[in-house]
Formats: structure tokens, C-alpha cells, sequence
């Protein structure tokens, strides 16, 4: 039966990416019981338009879907509250380097960024924008190329690269301070 | 080149994304730079503790079976049973990811083609079960080596590879289209690769990478063994695992 062809030819795609459909849902959304919707959701849409899925790497599409379904997610079930803010030109202009970068730890043990607990990398993870989060996922977790993630989230390869430095940045900053924060707690 | 434009760069440095003629320039200025060449050793941590130390979310049991009950069902129902229903399914108590995994072979070898590409994929997505990953779990190469060579037909080139950040894992047996083959398992940050080799007659073959099924493949053939490279990590990086195996 073809439809049955084409149940069979998505589950197989599809079923060995729900690890990786669920980790990029779950660190976007926040929580395992709105992740699940958002993926069960990607993966009847994926299903949905399996048909215009043209070959290339099936992964990287349905990442895309799993991207999309949380944005539509957001709209329906945080009404006001923004998730994805634009890159705007401000940012660009306002945060020089100086800023971007922070001040320069005297103690260089400070960035020994290697002893830091997998648990606090996770909270400061979620304390990131999602569309930093989103692009470290992909870059860091997923190991996509900067192409790939400009396709998943529809911004321009160059804005990945600016987006990824601001990220990191962003996300050592907050390291920085959590360091500060445990020395001064003379932990 | 400028600190200024330099820093709007290393990111594309330390990930690859750089054409050459930026990457020459960036390079040259680190070299004579030592601010920009701290800032990329600070990238490169942020880098290194997130792939190597950010939790991963595994998928909960249970929401392979919601996925597949809500997937339409204007097929005809009397046809092959639904995936999530199969006696792999029982697996789930195991890890979920393993009894999708093994269904999903289940449905390869129904549904899929026979090659060695397909076959090695399903070995691959199979071997992520749990348990099923190494017969012999150690990163010393002197190990995996003699102990493949023991149970095999073949020794293929094992290497300790963690300082190009490619972790030895271990090592099992496998059949891949009815014949035994080594499995040789390293991991990439959070990936898995399985590097098959089995006993091939021709000529020697250069790498050769191919993407099915949102896995990339990398294949090549040294002194009569076939090597089968299987990850979803990056081909580029898969391409580069390969030379170092081959070196």
C-alpha cells in the first residue's frame, strides 16, 4: 500500500532523530511536558509534509520542524511574551567589544570553564536568549554547519556566525559572574 | 587586519566556517596578536565545556508510542502493524532510544535496501542500544586491538584518537549483510561513531562520504579491509576522523 510505503519510509527517517528532536525542544521550551507537545507536534507536521522533503540531510529538516512547531507554540501558549527577539541594529551598535567581552578576569583560573558542573552549565544555559540558545544547540550539540543552522532558523549564514560569538560570550559572562558569585560566597 | 574585525571572526575560525583568504588573515593576526589569540582559547572553552558537558535530554518513554498513535491513520490499519506496537517496544523499560532504534532496524531490513550503506546504518542505529554498543569496553587501543583480532577474520587500525577529540570507546563484533565485521566505537562530543571494517578483496580506495538518512557515511579501503566510518556528526569532521584512522 503506498501510504503505507510512506508511514514506513518516515518512521524510519524519523524515529532515529527523536533523541535529538526532543534535546532541541526541551532546551528551547524549558521544561519535558511542553517539549513533548512541541515534538509530537514537529513530528505530525514532518509527517504532514514528508512529501516536499526532497532529499539531503533529513535531520537537519526536521530540526527545522521542531524549531518551527516551538515558535508556533510560543505564539499560542505564551501569548506577549517574546522568545525570539530579532537581532536588532541597536544591539549591534550599543554593545562594543568592551561590553560584548566584559571586563578581563585578573585571575585567568576564573575561565577554567573545564571544572564547571554540568548541572550550572545547564542553568546558565536556560538563563540565555532563546535564539542563543537555539544556535549553540545546533552548532555545539548537533554539530551542524552554519549553513545548516542558517536553513533551520531562517536567518542569513552571517548572522549565525555574529549570533554563535554572542552566544558564547554571553554564556561565559554569565560563568564569569557565577564564579564571582561562589568566590565571594567563599565557596 | 584590526582587533575590531578580527573579533567578528574567531568564532568562524575555532567552528571552520572561514573562506581562506579570511582565515589566513585571521590567522596571521593571532600570531602576532596575543588579546585576539586569549579571546579564541576563551572561545574554545565556552566550546569545549558545552559539548562536553551540557545535559542531554533523551527523549521520555512513551513519546515514540504518543507519536505513532497520533499520526493519521487513513492507511489501511490491516497492513504491516504499526511500529509502536512491536515486541521491541518491550525494550522501553531498557531506554527508549534503544527499542526506537530497534524497531527502526526491524523496519530497515523489511523495508530498506540491502547494500552495505543501509546495512551499516542499521548497524550503527542498532548499536546505539543500550548494552549494545561494545562487547569490550576500553580506550586503550592495545585492548580493542588483539581482542577484534581474537574474534575476527580481520585486525583493522584501531587508534587512541582522543587528543583530535575522537574518545575510543571499545570495540564488538557485528554482521553487516550476513558477514562478521569489526566495529570499532568512538565517540565526538555527545555522538557516537562506529567505524566497520571487514575483509575486502581490490584495490586500495580513497574517501569517499555519502548522507543517508541524516547520518554521513565515510567510506574507504586499505590493504584489503573495507572501513565503513557512521555518525551524525558533521561529514567534514567525519572526513577528518577518517584520515586520522587511515594515517
Amino acid at each position: 500500500m503506498p501510504q503505507d510505503d510512506r508511514r514506513r519510509r518516515f518512521e524510519l527517517l524519523a524515529l532515529p532523530h527523536l533523541d535529538a528532536a526532543f534535546n532541541l525542544a526541551r532546551w528551547l521550551a524549558g521544561n519535558t511536558a511542553d517539549a513533548e507537545d512541541v515534538v509530537q507536534d514537529a513530528y505530525l507536521r514532518a509527517y504532514r509534509y514528508f512529501d516536499s522533503f526532497q532529499g539531503g540531510n533529513f535531520r537537519v529538516w526536521l530540526l527545522t520542524i521542531v524549531r518551527n512547531a516551538f515558535v508556533t507554540w510560543v505564539k499560542e501558549n505564551r501569548s506577549g511574551r517574546m522568545v525570539f527577539t530579532p537581532d536588532t541594529p541597536v544591539a549591534d551598535t550599543a554593545e562594543t567589544e568592551e561590553t560584548l567581552w566584559g571586563s578581563r578576569p585578573s585571575d585567568p583560573e576564573a575561565l577554567l570553564l573545564e571544572s564547571i558542573e554540568s548541572q550550572t552549565l545547564g542553568r546558565l544555559m536556560e538563563q540565555l536568549p532563546a535564539e542563543y540558545r537555539e544556535v549553540l544547540l545546533l552548532r555545539e550539540v548537533e554539530d551542524l554547519a552554519y549553513k545548516e543552522i542558517a536553513d533551520v532558523t531562517g536567518v542569513p549564514i552571517g548572522t549565525v556566525m555574529s549570533r554563535l560569538s554572542r552566544a558564547r560570550l554571553a554564556l561565559r559572562k554569565l560563568w564569569l559572574q557565577h564564579a564571582d558569585t561562589e568566590a565571594a560566597h567563599g565557596v | 587586519m584590526e582587533c575590531r574585525r578580527a573579533d567578528g571572526l574567531l568564532s568562524g575560525l575555532i567552528d571552520h566556517e572561514l573562506w581562506p583568504l579570511s582565515r589566513l588573515r585571521v590567522t596571521r593576526h593571532l600570531a602576532r596578536c596575543a588579546a585576539c589569540a586569549g579571546k579564541v582559547e576563551e572561545l574554545r572553552a565556552v566550546q569545549a565545556a558545552i559539548r562536553t558537558k551540557l545535559p542531554y535530554h533523551r527523549a521520555p518513554p512513551g513519546l515514540a508510542a504518543r507519536i505513532g498513535a497520533a499520526l493519521p491513520r487513513e492507511a489501511a490499519p490491516q497492513a504491516a502493524r504499526p511500529w509502536f506496537r512491536l515486541p521491541a517496544f518491550s525494550l522501553a523499560g531498557t531506554g527508549l532510544a534503544g527499542a526506537v532504534a530497534g524497531v527502526a532496524l526491524t523496519l530497515l531490513f523489511v523495508g530498506g535496501s540491502d547494500d552495505a550503506t543501509q546495512a551499516v546504518i542499521g548497524s550503527h542505529i542498532r548499536s546505539m542500544q543500550v548494552g549494545h554498543l561494545t562487547d569490550v569496553t576500553t580506550s586503550d587501543q592495545h585492548t580493542v586491538k588483539p581482542w577484534l583480532a581474537a574474534h575476527l577474520d580481520v585486525s583493522p587500525a584501531v587508534r587512541e584518537l582522543k587528543d583530535a577529540g575522537f574518545p575510543l570507546v571499545g570495540g564488538r563484533m557485528d554482521y553487516i549483510d550476513g558477514h562478521p565485521a569489526a566495529a570499532v566505537v568512538y565517540t565526538r562530543a555527545k555522538h557516537v561513531i562506529n567505524l566497520f571494517a571487514w575483509a575486502s578483496t581490490g584495490k586500495d580506495e580513497g574517501f569517499h562520504k555519502e548522507t543517508r538518512q541524516g547520518f554521513n557515511v565515510v567510506t574507504w579501503r586499505r590493504s584489503g579491509i573495507q572501513y565503513y566510518a557512521v555518525s551524525d556528526v558533521e561529514a567534514e569532521q567525519l572526513v577528518e576522523f577518517a584520515r586520522l584512522v587511515a594515517q
